[in-house]
């Protein structure tokens, strides 16, 4: 910038000069019309040389940016004399006018034709206006005095800082602006504002970054910052080391890795899950602790709380996934202690099954019944997978088993209590978090034990619909002690068949055909969905079934067609051709269409590429015939 | 110089075709017979045209019955008539 303002002060050095040069050359016309002729006269050609030296001997203060004016006068002086000045007038004409050939030369032979008879006061007053040396200072302050005003000014005690480092730093500047520079603070505030602003328009672009740093070390607002800086700034900006970046980026923290509060239920299910295991464990009833986490069970923490357990149960889903082993684990050894169950559970791995044993199965179960009784649907297959999960971990399936079975009914019970809706959401609820398979069962029993325990859903509908009391459970458990098993063994028996039988016909198989249904039915659901992209209306939930039904009769179809077509042509290997004549018998190919006319309708390039024999470099043909 | 089996261009493409999927079920339904690779595709096509034929018809059905819903039972009738058709 500096740089810049050197070379600027050399070009309106130079430019002062010819405007000077102009202005003495006019006034030498005007003043020393006849000792310029003599002269002028002596020398048969005026040069520049001479001009100037003339300019200069008779130099007198003139403001250099009065092109025009000196024009005027220069232009006026040439009438007023007699043609045989007129040469060299012309001459001192053409001079200023080369040298303005820089800046203004059309303008200048303009002004020429133009201030032929322009105004002789105009051209005086101009001349007449600043008295001042014709250096780049002079220069730069008639501009910044003339120069309107802007809006953007700064207030004065912003102009303040700005005229304390112009001043500090003046003596740094070069010599034409350091000048200038000290000027403006002898000027008036408004004076300097005016300065300021003037310099810092003409060279905004370039003073803007410091000017703005400046600004921001001052603590004002960037549009602020160019009005009195830019001078100051411009000529400091090697200077002034203290244009730090404001260090807020430390202000800003991170909030961190802040970790959520354990709630306060976690405390509650942790406890109760442990008490659960106590109990399932030493059939000692500690039941206090559980009762409380029991009646306050809400689904969600039930559900969300990880809590230190041996096995830590990480969340909803994998108790559930645990419980859901367990459910079928311990139906497993239900049906094998009733002998009357359903062999599906001949898959899981069933355990030693005493009735000393369900006893004190019935009488864990109680709570749990309770506690599922009580809680909601959500809570009761959760505590119900969590039981599971606990007799996993220890190891004694019976008393899940039991438990479950008992949850099962006392759920079935509450249902029935409460509605059969409730039933059915539970069921829905457990069928859904269960898998396949096994579950089925458990929840086979559910409806069977609904039905049969009139005793013990009487006694588990109070408790259940007066929410939740452990000592409810610890009384019903011993209750239930006795009366339990038997009652529970007789039903139990009767039960299962039929539910199981009426509901569950594609359900009893082993885990290990799982996977055949779920990606039969991904494929056809894939088929599925272009039929509702193809129908281009909506379609109910039942229609996308049919269609997978159609779709499924279909591929029975096309399989069988196959093997006909590859049979008649004695392979074992379905070929493209068999398949042609497939489409053929349909009907979608025909002598009008071609298959290659399906193809490329239908189907995306890349099989295309693949289906369609293409020539390609080298002779080549691909995919290869 | 023949271009190799893989996907030219990009890498993904739009409404691929569950090739393991039939090749799956054609393997369950006719476990002596084979599949070929390319035949796979047409088997392909051809059920995208069949559910085509079927939307169609559908679409047909339910257009009659002044429903702007498809209904089960313009499924199934379209499917009535349309597998007649794909028979073979």
């Amino acid at each position: 910038s500096i740089a810049r303002v050197g070379l600027n002060v050399a070009a309106g050095r130079r430019r002062s000069e010819a405007a000077t040069e102009g202005e003495l050359l006019k006034r030498l016309g005007r003043l020393a019309a006849e000792a310029m002729a003599d002269s002028y006269s002596r020398d048969s050609e005026p040069t520049t040389r001479t001009l100037l030296r003339r300019v200069l001997d008779t130099a007198d203060p003139r403001t250099p940016r009065r092109p025009r004016s000196a024009r005027t006068e220069y232009v006026r002086a040439l009438p007023q004399h007699k043609s045989n000045l007129r040469d060299v007038q012309r001459a001192l004409l053409q001079t200023p006018s080369s040298r303005r050939l820089r800046s203004q030369t059309k303008t200048t032979a303009r002004r020429c034709s133009n201030r032929a008879r322009s105004v002789d006061r105009l051209a005086r007053v101009q001349a007449s206006g600043h008295l001042e040396e014709q250096t780049p200072r002079t220069l730069l302050k008639n501009i910044l005095l003339t120069a309107p005003e802007s809006s953007i000014l700064m207030p004065e005690s912003v102009v303040k800082p700005v005229l304390a480092p112009q001043v500090v730093q003046a003596s740094r500047r070069e010599s034409s602006r350091g000048s200038l520079e000290l000027q403006l603070p002898e000027l008036e505030p408004p004076t300097t504002l005016a300065p300021g602003l003037l310099a810092l328009g003409r060279r905004k672009q370039r003073l803007r970054l410091s000017v703005f740093q400046q600004g921001v070390d001052l603590g004002l607002p960037p549009s602020q910052e160019p009005h009195g800086n830019a001078d100051a700034s411009s000529l400091t900006s090697s200077l002034n080391l203290t244009f730090a970046t404001p260090l807020q980026t430390q202000s800003v923290k991170r909030p961190g890795l802040a970790r959520r509060p354990p709630t306060r239920r976690a405390v509650d299910v942790g406890t109760f899950l442990q008490d659960l295991r106590d109990t399932s464990l030493a059939l000692a009833p500690p039941d206090e602790s559980l009762r409380t986490p029991v009646a306050t069970l809400p689904t969600d923490t039930v559900l969300e709380d990880t809590q230190p357990f041996s096995q830590p149960l990480v969340g909803r889903s994998p108790s559930v996934h645990h419980s859901l082993p367990c459910c079928s684990h311990s139906g497993a050894k239900d049906v094998e202690r009733a002998a009357s169950r359903r062999t599906w559970s001949s898959g899981l791995g069933l355990q030693n099954n005493s009735a000393g044993k369900a006893a004190q199965l019935l009488a864990g179960n109680v709570e749990e019944v309770d506690a599922l009784a009580m809680g909601f649907p959500n809570i009761s297959s959760n505590i119900f997978g969590e039981d599971g999960v606990e007799p996993l971990q220890n190891g004694v399936g019976e008393e899940a088993e039991e438990r479950m079975e008992e949850s099962l009914r006392e759920v079935e019970k509450a249902a029935e209590a409460q509605g059969s809706a409730r039933a059915e959401e539970l069921e829905g609820h457990i069928e859904v978090t269960k898998a396949e398979g096994s579950w089925g069962a458990v929840e086979a029993k559910e409806p069977e034990g609904s039905s049969g325990d009139g005793d013990t859903s009487g006694r588990i509908a109070s408790p259940e619909l007066a929410s939740s009391t452990p000592e409810f459970l610890r009384a019903r458990r011993l209750q239930f002690l006795e009366p339990a098993p038997p009652p529970s063994s007789a039903v139990l028996p009767s039960e299962p068949p039929e539910p199981l039988s009426a509901r569950l016909p594609p359900k009893p198989r082993i885990p290990g055909s799982r996977p055949r249904q779920d990606p039969y039915k991904t494929g056809l659901n894939h088929y599925a969905k272009l039929f509702n992209f193809y129908a281009k209306m909506p379609m109910e939930k039942k229609a996308v079934e049919m269609v997978e039904k159609c779709l499924d009769k279909y591929f029975q179809h096309l399989c069988d067609d196959l093997e006909v077509f590859a049979a008649h042509a004695g392979r074992k290997t379905v070929r493209p051709e068999d398949l042609e004549l497939l489409m053929r018998r349909q009907g979608l190919v025909s002598d009008q269409v071609s298959l290659h006319v399906l193809v490329e309708r239908h189907l995306p390039l890349e099989y295309r590429q693949q289906l369609i024999p293409c020539a390609f470099s080298g002779n080549t043909v691909f995919p290869a015939q | 110089m023949a271009l190799s089996t893989t996907v030219s261009q990009k890498k993904l493409i739009k409404r691929k075709a569950p090739r393991g999927f039939l090749k799956r079920v054609f393997k369950q339904r006719k476990p002596h017979l084979r599949l070929e690779t390319n035949s796979d595709l047409l088997v392909h096509l051809n059920c995208l045209l069949f559910v085509h034929r079927l939307a169609e018809e559908a679409r047909t059905n339910a257009c009659e019955n002044k429903c702007g819903v498809i209904k089960k039972e313009h499924v199934l009738a379209a499917a009535k008539v349309i597998l007649k058709k794909s028979r073979g």
